[in-house]
């Protein structure tokens, strides 16, 4: 019997070495910020920040050009590392950028001596080349690509740093000049992007692809920390000092006014000690953390928002939860929508006119059949925005107004169509749909299944095609192996451009144009306006554009998520998800009841 | 043991060969994921270059072996952190996390079991294995969920946090274990008691159990010194045929609802990330284990049996 006790013994043993190994978070009182993210991020080097996730984080290590206006809404650019705006020459093509003296990175052993240097013009030169270097493994080529003078060759040319680049150069330690082979209004947009943010060679150089995991940046946090359920950064104590200024960060009282913001006033950001963001992708356990205090601030899961919401229109916080929380609804920067595979001649484009034009008439009838009140109910508590076509409701070109039919569900409608072009349940083409393996997503290829099937469309020829992740999804349709692609796009700037090059030809798969949509007068139209920036003109050619796409059904279009914050009364701030991102985390201030010990 | 250990090697690469083709060869595919928007068909074979897709399966799997050799799996294609560093950073965490509740479940599980066994056929039997079938029959996902908001919101007792892992000692370790253990012990303890049972209930009808009774011994001698001890090797067998997938995979759930950033987490992310170096490193680690957990049972056996010895 001895022999049993002393197996327990050495498992105890195990035990107690394993739990010497601890997460050593801070010592000290500290005011600590404690945020909460639906998804873990991957790599921290701003060259790989494609998700919305990294992308929150990299904005806070590093420092980019540009940001937007803290309070400001519509969306306002800002100099953050840059002086001003670019000077921008009178035919579009040259921009100057000035930046600011005296901005230092953070120590660190890659520099010389361990102290964080000042940071140079060339420094962004060398970060924006390290996209177009194959050894950076970078996913932000494509928003200079094409654009920018000499800096498709420099790659194919080998990628050597030391090569200089015409049009895109450091004219001295301060002033970029960056020269545009085609005039492109939203350049500056993209250098509000992690992607654009600021890497010192040394920390390249000496981390290599572990700097994802080893930051090196000049932002107002300095990481800490990082594991897979959470972040920890501290406040970068040598941050350059700008005085908050609430009313050119564009405050409203009217309706900012509650949230205590005007005791920032003059103050330098960041206001907080110490931010920690929590990873948590369930939402049932972020529900909890943030009920029990854990985490400050939650992005409200759509299971909850039957217990958050006492109504929908308006939408409206129940009365309990409204004395404890700050709460903001408010849309997502993008939308949601189910593309079309153009490239399947079955359903696509089909070199026979006859064909083609029945293929056309299936599209239409499929899109008519869907019922988006009721996709909206069901997946997204009746509060996403469902719109006609691809100009979302962030974009200032949206038109409330416009014709509703795309969007309006026509049973019969949808019947009659297939009929009139020789479409039965024998001769119907079957269905891909993809999706990635979750319950919700499989729960959306059955409701759409459903709505195909009112329309007469027989179940059996109607399948999904499951994946286990996103990158294979990605690579199944990129190949056309999917006939129906359940989609959604966030813009990456706030100009309806984004939007509209995702039903570019030449954007075709593996592009971001997965329906391969390709209509010479939508491209004509497009190229047309690829140099223009905001204006009535653009608006109305949009439109215009919108409307080819509705006429062709290449998509199933859209519905836009809006998304509920709550966060807690003593926490100041106006969170947001979509162009200011992370930004706003240096402008968090909390009273001192919130201050926690650890 | 030296022989042992060669058998091993045999097993290893069946283990190691088997896992590359269904994780790595015909796993996910990263190079989608690492793309950015609008890539062009060069930057497309230029990822793929980069992960070694286009190289052949030969030279990838031999490039496997090396690491698993030298146990050096280079960086995590998603974080950038070295793999040697994530997996020495989540393993204790993932043990400290998962150890107590691994125990406590085993041992009640024996103990509910002799009991059972013991009194087979009673009321306290049938309500044992009554609550054994209900526990068996409710899902992790909703134990957990159920206690989180009973222990650990405000709606219920808010004695334990939700989410979290700042253990320093002790003290910190209980106030972060306790929940996540609580779970693991009921939705454990059903299976673990039914088996135990079986297996006790096969050796108290033996024949010299029965002699014992006859000439009265107590029931706890009875139990202790000759049902259970002619009982350990089922019992090992099932401890120690766990101890893999505990380490490994069983501590995902509760590492993701907890928070908890252990092993069982790095793993689950890798697989839908298709984080090819973890998963490599994971996997090998998985064969390893369980090549020494059946040399270390093999000694147990011995041990506990000498019979085996003789044998």
């Amino acid at each position: 019997m001895h022999k049993l006790f002393l197996l327990i013994f050495i498992m105890a043993c195990l035990l107690l070495g394993a739990c010497g190994k601890g997460d050593d978070v801070a010592q000290a009182p500290l005011k600590t910020y404690r945020h909460s993210m639906d998804h873990a991020p991957g790599s921290l080097d701003p060259a790989q920040t494609s998700s919305i996730y990294a992308n929150f984080i990299v904005v806070n290590l590093y420092d980019t050009l540009y940001r937007y206006k803290y309070l400001a809404r519509p969306y306002q650019l800002e100099p953050n590392l840059a002086t001003t705006l670019p000077v921008v020459s009178d035919d579009g093509l040259r921009l100057t950028i000035a930046i600011r003296k005296g901005v230092y990175f953070i120590d660190d052993p890659a520099f010389e001596g361990g102290k964080g240097r000042e940071i140079k013009a060339a420094d962004f030169v060398y970060s924006i080349k390290r996209h177009f270097d194959p050894e950076t493994r970078a996913q932000g080529a494509w928003l200079w690509q094409g654009r920018i003078e000499g800096l498709d060759d420099w790659q194919t040319q080998g990628s050597d740093y030391d090569q200089q680049i015409s049009g895109l150069r450091a004219i001295d330690d301060y002033n970029i000049e960056i020269t545009l082979t085609r005039p492109f209004p939203q350049l500056v947009h993209t250098f509000t992007q992690g992607y654009s943010a600021i890497v010192p060679r040394e920390a390249v150089e000496e981390y290599g692809q572990g700097l994802g995991n080893h930051p090196v940046g000049s932002g107002p946090f300095k990481f800490s920390s990082r594991n897979s359920s959470h972040a920890i950064m501290a406040k970068n104590e040598d941050f350059r000092k700008v005085p908050f200024d609430l009313e050119h960060e564009g405050y409203n009282a009217a309706t900012q006014g509650n949230l205590g913001l005007e005791s920032l006033q003059g103050r330098y950001p960041p206001f907080i000690d110490q931010l920690v963001i929590e990873f948590i992708s369930e939402g049932a356990a972020r529900w909890n953390s943030f009920s029990a205090g854990e985490v400050q601030f939650i992005k409200v899961p759509v299971v909850n928002f039957e217990n958050v919401l006492s109504s929908v229109s308006p939408i409206t916080l129940r009365p309990e939860l409204a004395d404890r929380y700050h709460f903001d609804a408010t849309p997502e920067a993008g939308f949601i929508y189910t593309n079309i595979n153009m490239a399947d001649e079955t359903i696509g484009y089909n070199e026979d006119e006859d064909r083609n034009q029945r293929n056309h008439a299936l599209r239409c009838a499929i899109v008519k059949a869907f019922d988006w009140k009721k996709n909206n109910d069901v997946f997204f508590h009746g509060i996403g925005q469902v719109f006609p076509g691809i100009i979302p409701p962030f974009s200032s070109e949206f038109q409330a107004d416009a014709n509703q039919d795309y969007i309006e569900r026509d049973v019969e409608g949808a019947r009659e169509l297939l009929q009139q072009n020789g479409w039965n349940s024998e001769n119907l083409p079957k269905i891909t749909y993809g999706i990635t393996n979750t319950v919700t997503e499989k729960q959306v290829f059955e409701q759409l299944r459903s709505f195909l099937t009112e329309i007469g469309y027989p179940p059996e020829k109607i399948s999904p095609l499951i994946f286990a992740s996103f990158g294979d999804y990605y690579r199944a349709y990129s190949q056309g192996k999917v006939t129906l692609i359940n989609t959604s796009w966030t813009m990456d700037y706030p100009d309806a451009e984004n939007t509209m090059q995702l039903f570019y030809g030449p954007n075709a798969s593996p592009g971001a144009n997965s329906s391969s949509f390709n209509s010479p007068e939508y491209n004509r139209l497009y190229e047309a306006t690829s140099g223009m920036a905001e204006s009535p003109e653009r608006t109305r050619i949009y439109r215009q554009m919108n409307q080819i796409v509705m006429d062709e059904c290449p998509s199933i279009t859209g519905i836009t998520r809006t998304m509920l914050f709550l966060w807690d009364k003593n926490v100041h701030m106006l969170p947001d998800r979509s162009f200011l991102g992370g930004y706003f985390m240096r402008f968090v201030d909390m009273t001192a009841g919130d201050v926690t010990t650890q | 043991m030296t022989r042992r250990l060669l058998y091993g090697i045999p097993l290893m690469l069946g283990v190691t060969l088997v896992s590359f083709m269904l994780m790595v060869y015909f796993g996910p595919d990263q190079t989608y994921e690492l793309l950015g928007k609008n890539p062009t068909a060069q930057q497309i074979t230029e990822v793929r270059h980069s992960l070694g897709y286009d190289r052949s399966f030969v030279v990838r799997y031999v490039g496997y072996l090396k690491e698993v050799v030298t146990l050096n799996f280079g960086l995590s294609a998603s974080s950038g952190e070295s793999v040697t560093d994530i997996l020495k950073r989540t393993l204790p965490v993932s043990l400290a996390l998962i150890l107590p509740g691994f125990v406590l479940g085993n041992l009640l599980g024996l103990g509910f079991g002799m009991l059972t066994a013991w009194y087979r056929g009673g009321w306290l039997d049938k309500w044992v294995m009554t609550a054994s079938v209900v526990g068996m029959s409710v899902s992790f996902l909703v134990i957990i969920i159920v206690l989180q908001v009973l222990l650990c919101t405000p709606y219920g007792l808010n004695m334990f946090p939700v989410r979290g892992w700042q253990v320093h000692d002790i003290g910190s370790w209980l106030y972060y274990v306790s929940v996540p253990t609580l779970a693991l012990v009921l939705v454990t303890l059903g299976y673990n008691t039914r088996f135990y049972r079986a297996v006790m209930v096969e050796e108290i009808e033996r024949d010299h159990i029965r002699t014992a009774r006859i000439y009265g011994a107590s029931p706890f001698s009875i139990m202790f010194r000759h049902v259970l001890k002619n009982s350990l090797v089922p019992i090992l067998t099932r401890v120690m045929y766990s101890i893999p997938f505990v380490v490994v995979s069983g501590s995902l759930l509760l590492e993701s609802y907890f928070g908890i950033p252990g092993v069982g987490l790095v793993t689950f992310n890798a697989i839908t990330s298709g984080d090819q170096p973890v998963l490599k490193a994971v996997v090998s680690l998985t064969g390893i284990l369980f090549v020494l957990v059946m040399l270390v049972t093999d000694i147990f056996y011995k041990w506990v049996d000498p019979r085996m010895l003789r044998s």
